[in-house]
C-alpha cells in the first residue's frame, strides 16, 4: 500500500510538506531556514504527464509524482496507512483538498439551465465522495434558431486526474458542438483532439444531442455512453434511443452514426450516467435499469394521467437511488438530465408560432 | 466489492497465463490489477487469458485496466504517460485495419460485463470465447 503522500499534485503539496517533513527530518515550518523547507521544486503543466517533485532547495527531489499517480493516491485516501501521525495529517489535508475539488467540479457542471421556450429542463447532479468525472452541459447553440445542445459525459476513473480530464474535455465538447454540423461530427472531432493531445489512459463516455426547438427534432450521437430513454407523453412504454458507438480517447476514429427522434408534445427524453444504474445498496445490489424504469413509471403514475414531467421524473429517480443507497454516500457521480416538451406551447409572445403537428 | 485474481498456467500452442477476475472490478482495485499484470509480464507472460466468468461487475475504470493490460502484454511500458497514449492509438489503428490483437484474450464474460464492453466499443480490442477450454485452444 502506498503512503498517502506519494503521488500528490501541486494542489496537495501542503500535505506533502507535512508528511515529508516528518519523514525525512525536513520541516514545513515557514520560519525554518529556506534550505530546510520542503516545497515543490519542479512542476510541469497540469494536463496528463505533468510532474511535480518535492524537496528542499538544497537537495535532490524527495518525492516525485505524476498526475496519473494521483488517481492512486486518491484511491487510497482516506485510508490511513501505518505511517503514523504524518500520514494522518496528510490524509486530512487530502480530504480538505478533495472537498475543494468537489466544489470546483460542481462549478464545471451546468447548474443554471438556459431558457428554452416550449420545453421543461430538469437535472440532478450529485458528486461522489471522491471527486468523480461526470459533467453535463446544456446550452443554446449559436447557429440560426439557436437549437438546444445537450452533452452528458463520464470520465473513467476517479480523483483529480479524472477531474482534470473533465475540465479539459468539457469546453472541447462545447466548442465542437457549436462548430460542427452535428453531434456525431462533434464527438469525432473531440475524440481526435483527445487522442492527439492527451497522453493518459483515461477514457470518456459522452452523449451529445441537439434539439431543434420548433420541431422537436432531436439528433443524437453516442460515444460509449448509456443510451437516453424516451418517455412518451401518451403513456406508452419507455424506449431507449437506439444509438451507440465507442468511447472517446481510445481509438483513432469512431465511425459514429446519428439517431434522430422527434419529441412530441408531452414527451420527455432522459439522459443519465452509470452512477445511477451502478448505485449500490447496503447489501451490495446494484440499482440497475429495472429500478430506473420503475422510478420513471412511478413518476408517470404520480401525475395521475400516465404522463409525468421532466422534473417529476428526475426527482423520482433521485429519490429512488437515495433510498436504495440507504444513507451511504454514492461511490460514483450521479447525473440525471431530462428535457420535456410542453403540452401547450406558444402561450407567451416569444414563441408565437405554434409548432407543427408531429408527424410520424 | 472485493476482487480475487487467481493465476494459473495453461498450455495451448504457446504457454498461456490464465488470470481469473472474480468479483467486481472498479475504481478501488483497477490499479492493483494493472500492477499484477505488470508483474506477470516481467515474469515472462506473453499470452494472457482473462477469465471473466466470475466477474459480476465492471465499472468504467475496469475498461482502463483492460486497456492497460493489453498494452503491458504487448511490451509497452506504462505507466509512462508519454508512451501510453501513442500505444493506445496504435491499438486502435490495428483494430480499424481488421487485425485484432491476439496476445490478450477473454473468456466467459457475463452479460453485464459483455454489455459494458459492447457499449463502449472496447470489445473490438479482444477475441472473446465462451469458456476457458475453447479460449486456450484459440491461442
Amino acid at each position: 500500500m502506498l503512503a498517502p503522500f506519494r503521488g500528490l499534485a501541486p494542489s496537495l503539496s501542503i500535505a506533502a510538506h507535512d508528511a515529508l517533513g516528518a519523514r525525512v527530518g525536513g520541516t514545513s515550518d515557514e520560519d525554518a531556514p529556506a534550505e530546510r523547507q520542503i516545497r515543490p521544486i519542479v512542476a510541469g503543466p497540469l494536463a496528463g504527464g505533468s510532474v511535480v517533485a518535492w524537496g528542499t532547495a538544497a537537495s535532490t527531489p524527495l518525492a516525485i509524482a505524476t498526475v496519473e499517480s494521483l488517481a492512486i493516491a486518491l484511491g487510497i485516501a482516506p485510508t490511513v496507512g501505518s505511517g503514523g501521525i504524518a500520514d494522518v495529517v496528510a490524509a486530512r489535508r487530502i480530504e480538505q483538498e478533495l472537498a475543494h475539488g468537489r466544489r470546483l467540479q460542481r462549478s464545471f457542471v451546468s447548474l443554471v439551465a438556459p431558457e428554452v421556450p416550449g420545453y421543461e429542463l430538469a437535472s440532478h447532479y450529485e458528486a461522489a465522495r471522491e471527486v468523480g468525472g461526470d459533467f453535463f452541459d446544456l446550452f443554446r447553440m449559436r447557429r440560426r434558431g439557436r437549437p438546444l445542445s445537450v452533452v452528458i459525459a463520464d470520465v473513467s476513473g476517479k480523483g483529480i486526474a479524472a477531474a482534470l480530464l473533465m475540465a479539459f474535455s468539457r469546453p472541447l465538447l462545447h466548442a465542437a458542438v457549436d462548430n460542427t454540423t452535428g453531434p456525431a461530427e462533434a464527438l469525432e472531432r473531440t475524440n481526435r483532439i483527445l487522442v492527439q493531445e492527451r497522453r493518459s489512459s483515461l477514457f470518456i463516455t459522452a452523449l451529445c444531442a441537439t434539439l431543434t426547438l420548433p420541431t422537436g427534432r432531436l439528433r443524437l450521437a453516442n460515444a460509449g455512453h448509456e443510451p437516453p430513454l424516451i418517455v412518451p407523453g401518451d403513456g406508452s412504454p419507455v424506449v431507449p434511443v437506439d444509438v451507440e458507438g465507442p468511447l472517446l480517447g481510445a481509438f483513432g476514429s469512431l465511425g459514429l452514426f446519428e439517431a434522430e427522434v422527434e419529441l412530441g408534445a408531452g414527451d420527455v427524453v432522459l439522459f443519465y450516467t452509470d452512477g445511477v444504474t451502478d448505485a449500490r445498496s447496503a447489501s451490495g445490489e446494484r440499482f440497475e435499469e429495472d429500478r430506473l424504469l420503475a422510478a420513471i413509471e412511478a413518476a408517470r403514475g404520480g401525475s395521475g394521467d400516465g404522463r409525468g414531467t421532466a422534473a417529476g421524473i428526475v426527482e423520482s429517480i433521485r429519490a429512488a437511488v437515495t433510498a436504495f443507497q440507504a444513507g451511504m454516500a454514492p461511490a460514483d457521480d450521479i447525473t440525471i438530465v431530462a428535457i420535456g416538451r410542453h403540452r401547450k406551447e406558444g402561450r407567451r409572445g416569444r414563441d408565437r408560432r405554434p409548432p407543427p403537428a408531429v408527424e410520424g | 466489492m472485493a476482487l480475487e485474481t487467481p493465476v494459473e498456467q495453461a498450455t495451448g500452442r504457446v504457454p498461456i497465463t490464465v488470470l481469473a477476475l472474480d468479483g467486481e472490478l472498479d475504481a478501488s482495485n483497477f490499479m492493483a490489477l494493472i500492477d499484477q499484470v505488470r508483474g506477470l509480464y516481467e515474469a515472462g507472460t506473453r499470452h494472457l487469458l482473462l477469465d471473466l466468468s466470475g466477474l459480476q461487475f465492471m465499472a468504467s475504470s475496469g475498461l482502463v485496466a483492460l486497456h492497460s493490460v493489453v498494452r503491458l502484454i504487448h511490451g509497452e511500458p506504462p505507466p509512462d504517460p508519454e508512451a501510453g497514449w501513442g500505444a493506445l492509438h496504435a491499438l486502435g489503428q490495428d483494430v480499424s485495419e481488421g487485425s485484432t490483437q491476439a496476445e490478450v484474450q477473454l473468456c466467459g464474460a457475463q452479460p453485464a460485463v459483455e454489455r459494458v464492453l459492447a457499449r463502449t466499443g472496447l470489445h473490438r480490442l479482444f477475441l472473446s470465447h465462451p469458456d476457458r477450454a475453447s479460449a486456450i485452444a484459440a491461442f
